[in-house]
């Protein structure tokens, strides 16, 4: 199987389960009053308009590794992007009781880079971290940032998932041949992940492992642009 | 009759809670196998409805623990579980060493097929 069949699989995979969900809930709404059957609706809505994301992510990846759509470069804010992700985040994390929680600093330097690509790898990443840290018996919060490094501006998302840098590499390397590739992240295919991987490819960027005020998370370390920083 | 109920997924748990107490049992949910160890230990369960793709320890290991303890060998399970048939690699053990009941496949099962399996496997005392 290659890369792109792995993909394939762990996606179809993470699929399964919010057509089960819908599946279920129109199960129990058969009896239930008009408030709960309004209330099933917004649950409804929320996952189905995150796996139609997470498909279009991964229709966006294939169609810039096969060349069919170009990057668009745009002179763009991680902190905005992050702020965007966040917005649209917020529905699915809500259903899921998980918070959301900003840490974007004052100011940001600009980047060079594809904002649908950057905002689809994020969001989808960020799917893969509420359903995590919905699992977890522990506060339910997923930290979305932006900092400087030396080598970058690292923007990523930060929970208590604890995963190590082995975690990923394991993780890449069987993706597709288990169904628990990040055994310590979440119990699903976490195709979000890959998806994400494979968006930030396009940019010559890669997730990696980082840590940030004691949470654990995956970022992508993007650089920025210095003709921009003159402007 | 007393249901543990180990789901990670939050609205498939809520979905499954809904439908195993309009068949008239108490449910105790939890999202993880320690979590269920630790419910096990505060009340008793009749059954136990266990999904195998857990964070953290997976579900086989949580069966290996459970029944590692004597007053829980009996207690009854049903594994209702995302991991299709053809990739379960433990089916064997699953029913032979560890005492599971009943392998139901959640795509192919409904919670009314779910709340009939708690039903015929109830023990003696509660069918």
């Amino acid at each position: 199987m290659n890369d792109q069949e792995r993909l394939f699989l762990s996606l179809a995979e993470q699929l399964a389960s919010p057509f089960l969900q819908i599946s279920r809930l129109a199960e129990i709404s058969a009896d239930d009053d008009p408030e709960a059957v309004s209330q099933r609706w917004q649950i409804v809505r929320a996952i189905s308009e995150a796996s139609v994301q997470l498909v279009e992510s991964y229709a966006l990846s294939l169609r810039i590794h096969g060349k069919v759509t170009p990057l668009r470069l745009e002179p763009l804010t991680v902190s905005s992007l992050l702020y965007d992700t966040a917005e649209q985040l917020q529905p699915f994390a809500r259903q899921y009781g998980v918070e959301l929680a900003l840490d974007i600093g004052s100011r940001s330097t600009p980047i060079i880079a594809d904002r649908t690509v950057l905002q689809a790898a994020m969001t989808s990443l960020g799917q893969v971290f509420v359903l995590a840290q919905a699992e977890s018996d522990d506060t339910a919060a997923v930290h979305l940032s932006a900092h400087r490094s030396r080598y970058g501006i690292v923007a990523g998302l930060y929970g208590n998932a604890q995963l190590g840098a082995d975690g990923l590499r394991r993780a890449r390397a069987l993706q597709g041949k288990a169904r628990q590739p990040l055994q310590k992240l979440t119990s699903g295919p976490a195709a979000g992940v890959f998806v994400a991987d494979s968006l930030l490819q396009t940019l010559a960027a890669r997730l990696h492992v980082a840590r940030y005020h004691n949470m654990t998370g995956l970022a992508a370390t993007l650089q920025p642009s210095t003709q921009l920083q003159l402007v | 009759m007393h249901v543990l109920l180990i789901e990670p997924d939050k609205i498939q748990a809520m979905a499954a809670q809904q439908a195993l107490k309009g068949a008239g049992h108490t449910v105790s949910h939890v999202l993880s196998a320690q979590g269920a160890v630790h419910a096990a230990d505060e009340q008793m369960p009749d059954v136990v409805v266990l999904e195998l793709q857990l964070p953290r320890h997976n579900g086989v290991e949580f069966l290996y623990e459970f029944r590692s303890y004597e007053e829980w060998l009996q207690v009854p399970v049903v594994v209702y579980t995302m991991v299709p048939p053809h990739a379960l690699a433990h089916a064997a053990t699953l029913e032979h060493e560890l005492g599971v009941a009943r392998v139901l496949h959640k795509p192919t099962t409904s919670l009314a097929q779910l709340c009939a399996a708690v039903q015929v496997i109830a023990p003696a005392s509660h069918a």
